[in-house]
């Protein structure tokens, strides 16, 4: 299956495992929300789809190519932290090309990709801008632009709304969610805001205690929340 | 307590203590000073003495020379204190960082003079020479420099900001050209403007290793301590000289490390 497959995985941190045996999928073009409150083990799924955590068991399979062992750099994921975690001494276009840079892509190529990622993540003219002179949301954007400019197999993005603040909250999500619409990546985001849940996924999967409690879209699940718990979840205030 | 004392007067105390400590730990730094200006022309006469100015000569390039070492070497040592979890750290790190900064001086030359000396049991005799000085500096001086840049390098390794890095397809060693080091820079010319300074002052590796020949191993603070029991206008003007120059780098040093918490 193109996309990505995650087979019987058992992961977590010093040897305890916080997740065990989740199977899951999530197809190309697709978008995935993972929700859950703290401790849930999303984020851990998250490290581990990525490289920094290595599973005891079960494998990970990108576009049919298993990754379960293969070094961080090598997978091809564009990752975004929740802090967005860019580079401090680099400007706007040296934090967008930094993926080709490392990768030997030539000058030339650099720029046009360059040229390209600040168009899609509407950031032209802010190229030589210190990362310090940007609002929240254009942080948030050149570190997109950054993990979209390296062609990626797969898109993580870890709690991408969380440093936003509210008043420009809705835009900043509804630009991302137009950018997610233009993108053939499968996309895998994780949230416990149940807004930002319900906002973005296309797809939602909810998970308790490191399983997957419940899987499928929006509506489906909001339909018919599996339990009073993952009811509660998303709807906080109506959940009588 | 406060029954029978005021909080102001409480106030007060604390503050007259303060200003107790200033006085006397400024004081004594600027008490040199107050003394030259007394024998004015003959401290500067002693600025112009020609082993005076060797042995300023000698303690700068040997402290520089020192301060090159520390960051070519110290650096992967703080990389991989930062980095690496193994069994035994913490107490190794203690010892490779910690204890040099606070050992006995005199005990580090012994220590030398039995390894690198006439009865050297890897047959390498350093006693006495130029090299001997750099020797002794950098075993004292050197792990400011790792000590500070570890610190930083935690920072950075903490804020997962080099696995970010990785996921771009950077390789270790490219996080640690691309990352890590232009991240520090701040904090490495902190930490080697601390190992310079430290260098600069070093004496007992220095007395007893490489020993106190004059124009060739000679340097300020072994200087001041041959020089200093007949109090002459010379050991005055080296004091000088030397504390001048570690007042300089230190002021530098905070200026930079102010800096660097604002970033």
């Amino acid at each position: 299956m193109k996309g990505l497959t995650i087979q019987n995985l058992t992961t977590g941190y010093n040897g305890k495992a916080i997740i065990e045996d989740l199977t899951l999928a999530v197809k190309e073009k697709e978008t995935l929300v993972l929700m859950g409150i703290s401790g849930s083990g999303k984020t851990t799924l998250l490290l581990t789809i990525l490289g920094i955590l290595t599973p005891t068991k079960g494998k990970i399979l990108l576009h049919e190519k298993d990754i379960t062992m293969l070094p961080i750099e090598e997978r091809n994921i564009g990752y975004l932290p929740q802090d967005y975690g860019l580079f401090p001494h680099l400007n706007v276009s040296e934090n967008i090309a930094y993926g080709l840079h490392v990768r030997g892509t030539s000058e030339q190529e650099q720029h046009t990709k360059l040229k390209e990622m600040l168009t899609f993540v509407e950031l032209e003219g802010y190229e030589n801008r210190k990362i310090q002179e940007l609002s929240g949301g254009q942080r948030q954007r050149v570190g997109l632009a950054r993990a979209l400019a390296i062609n990626p197999s797969l898109l993580l993005l870890d709690e991408p709304l969380s440093n936003i603040d509210q008043v420009t909250k809705l835009e900043v999500a509804t630009h991302m969610k137009n950018l997610f619409a233009k993108l053939d990546v499968p996309i895998i985001l994780v949230t416990h805001n149940h807004e930002d849940a319900i906002f973005l996924s296309e797809y939602l999967a909810i998970m308790i205690d490191g399983k997957v409690e419940q899987i499928g879209t929006v509506k489906e699940i909001l339909k018919e929340p599996k339990t009073p718990f993952i009811k509660r979840l998303l709807m906080p205030f109506n959940s009588s | 307590m406060s029954k029978f004392f005021s909080s102001k007067s409480l106030i007060f105390l604390l503050y007259f203590l303060a200003g107790c400590t200033l006085f006397f730990l400024v004081g004594t730094i600027l008490f040199q000073y107050y003394i030259a200006l007394g024998s004015l022309d003959k401290v500067l006469a002693a600025f112009t003495n020609d082993r005076i100015l060797s042995a300023l000569w000698l303690s700068i390039t040997s402290s520089i020379l020192t301060t090159i070492f520390a960051i070519i070497f110290g650096i992967p040592l703080a990389y991989v204190f930062a980095m690496k979890q193994f069994r035994g750290k913490v107490p190794l790190e203690t010892i490779a960082v910690d204890v040099p900064q606070t050992f006995p001086p005199v005990a580090e030359g012994m220590i030398f003079l039995l390894m690198l000396g006439p009865a050297s049991p890897f047959h390498l005799n350093l006693t006495f020479t130029f090299a001997a000085l750099v020797i002794a500096k950098f075993f004292i001086a050197g792990p400011f420099v790792v000590s500070t840049v570890t610190r930083r390098f935690r920072e950075i390794q903490k804020s997962g900001i080099n696995l970010t890095a990785r996921s771009l397809g950077a390789n270790p060693f490219q996080v640690f050209t691309t990352v890590f080091i232009p991240m520090s820079l701040t904090d490495i010319a902190a930490g080697s403007i601390l190992c310079w300074s430290r260098a600069m002052g070093e004496l007992g590796g220095s007395l007893i290793f490489a020993g106190v020949i004059p124009f060739k191993t000679e340097v300020l603070p072994t200087y001041i301590a041959l020089d200093a029991k007949t109090l002459t206008t010379g050991a005055l003007a080296a004091t000088i000289l030397g504390t001048t120059a570690s007042m300089l780098a230190l002021v530098t040093f905070k200026k930079l490390t102010l800096k660097g918490e604002n970033r």
